[in-house]
């Protein structure tokens, strides 16, 4: 298997619109979790979101852009920023062996949404004819492809919360096993639509709003956590082998080391620990490297009690003794659960404090739950901490565990070269 | 110049973006940035802009020039008359 390196990030979040901007907000516990004020939000039972700030009118041509569902916008903002982030990873390369892998968990919802609206609020026939282009799941990879003329394998995955880590996981295996040259591999979520908005609301999972601080509603851990809060956006991967990439002076944002995924098979959203120690053995095996190597790690952290007791019970079982001494950061409490897109923003957001040398702090953290009785960095990032290792959980609905294991790339060239 | 060129020009300022300047008759739709696929939708805009109804079969219309006779002749034969908002164009 060859090395794979993280040459580009591009992202658009609720905490920033770039790398540099993304990690500055996280690293300062910044919370993009806030109030809704639309008159539709009267209708929800807690109308808080962590939404992202850009115009499409100046991102996008005006024409391509009535052909772009929200999430299929935010996917090639991400993409395109990670493509100019790699500095050149698609020049000079057969474009048939470069890919685009990305993760969603709802597609299309504003498109479908709107379709509905028309058909049955409406009660007209004039459903607007590029509906199925831009509320099909596939609509940003193909997009992505289209955009970047990659001729090789165009891959969507939709796993609920588990998507894009899937996708980023399945795009590392085709490159370190030399099917492909470059993967742009990540996820885009755009769950915010009155419809989608509502379903979740419905589902009883998010959090109750803050009164008096409604940025400080998911609370992952948390005695009083009391549900995950939607969030939207997207966050891209250029990848590419780890020699290639040095060789043409590409800035290396990381490395992925290993990937490895499980099915709980039990039930539609009761967690399970074996299903979740699976995964994280399964990416560690892959990774090929020792439990003592992980460094810290990125949970899953929803801020649900049913994720928040089953992860913590699944590192420890994972790590034993040694998991009391690994920094964990949720970082869910601060851009919200973008859902298809949450472990590629992770993932990035791992690489960036690897990076940085910090722990990223899991906000409103002001007393654990006893059956969470890790360390997760509660509230404060801390600074100066190296970690050369860490692990990105993503543990869905439906059961599918996917883990990403992350490297913060080699020290000099000189250690690549003796590998 | 038509009405039908003057209420074509106003939705494609307005909700394509396209500058007066591009707006020529014999301007060729994909220059315009229009292709086969956003034909489809531009003639879905201008059923509801025009208040007529279009053939499903598809037409091979080139420029603005096409298109606009093209609509000319469908609201003659289907005797109908732009939306309000477009009359005071």
């Amino acid at each position: 298997m060859r090395r794979v390196a993280v040459s580009g990030i591009g992202v658009i979040s609720p905490l920033g619109n770039c790398a540099a901007e993304l990690i500055k907000n996280a690293r300062a516990g910044c919370s993009g979790v806030h109030r809704l004020d639309s008159e539709f939000a009267a209708r929800l039972a807690s109308p808080i979101a962590a939404t992202v700030q850009f115009n499409p009118a100046s991102d996008f041509d005006p024409i391509k852009a009535r052909m772009l569902d929200r999430f299929s916008m935010l996917a090639l903002f991400a993409a395109n920023q990670a493509v100019q982030a790699s500095n050149g990873a698609l020049a000079e390369l057969d474009l048939d062996r470069a890919g685009v892998f990305v993760g969603t968990g709802m597609g299309g919802t504003h498109t479908m949404d709107a379709g509905y609206h028309t058909l049955y609020a409406e009660k007209s026939d004039r459903v607007k004819p590029f509906t199925i282009l831009m509320g099909m799941h596939n609509a940003a990879a193909a997009w992505i492809g289209i955009e970047h003329h990659l001729r090789g394998p165009n891959m969507t995955y939709s796993t609920a919360c588990s998507s894009s880590t899937v996708a980023i996981g399945e795009a590392w295996l085709r490159v370190a096993s030399g099917q492909l040259d470059v993967a742009i591999a990540g996820g885009a979520e755009a769950p915010l639509s009155q419809g989608s908005i509502k379903a979740w609301d419905a589902l009883r999972t998010v959090a109750n709003m803050d009164i008096d601080d409604p940025s400080a509603s998911c609370r992952p851990f948390s005695k009083n956590r009391s549900g995950m809060v939607l969030g939207e956006g997207a966050a891209m991967l250029v990848i590419e082998p780890m020699d290639r990439a040095i060789a043409r002076g590409a800035t290396i944002f990381g490395e992925i080391l290993g990937y490895g995924q499980s099915n709980d098979a039990i039930h539609m959203t009761q967690p399970s620990v074996a299903g979740q120690v699976a995964a994280m053995q399964c990416a560690l095996r892959a990774a090929g490297i020792d439990l003592q190597a992980v460094d810290a790690i990125n949970a899953h952290g929803t801020g649900t009690q049913a994720n928040d007791r089953t992860e913590t019970a699944a590192i420890r079982a994972v790590f034993g003794r040694r998991a009391e001494q690994i920094p964990i950061s949720a970082t869910k409490a601060m851009h919200g659960h973008l859902l298809g897109a949450a472990g590629a923003l992770e993932c990035v957001l791992s690489l960036l404090a690897m990076q940085a040398a910090v722990s990223l702090p899991t906000m409103h953290l002001q007393q654990a739950d006893p059956e969470c009785d890790l360390d997760y960095v509660a509230n404060v990032a801390r600074l100066g901490v190296e970690a050369r290792v860490m692990l990105s959980n993503s543990f869905a609905f439906g059961g599918s565990n996917a883990v990403l294991v992350l490297g913060a790339g080699p020290d000099d060239h000189t250690e690549l070269d003796q590998a | 110049m038509s009405n039908t060129f003057e209420s074509l020009r106003t939705i494609l300022i307005k909700e394509y973006k396209l500058s007066p300047d591009q707006l020529s008759l014999d301007a060729p739709l994909k220059d315009l940035g229009i292709d086969s696929l956003g034909l489809v939708e531009l003639l879905f805009t201008i059923e509801d802009a025009f208040n007529i109804k279009l053939p499903s079969d598809p037409v091979g219309l080139a420029t603005l020039g096409d298109v606009i006779n093209y609509v000319d002749e469908l609201i003659a034969s289907q005797n109908t008359a732009l939306l309000p908002e477009l009359q005071n164009i």
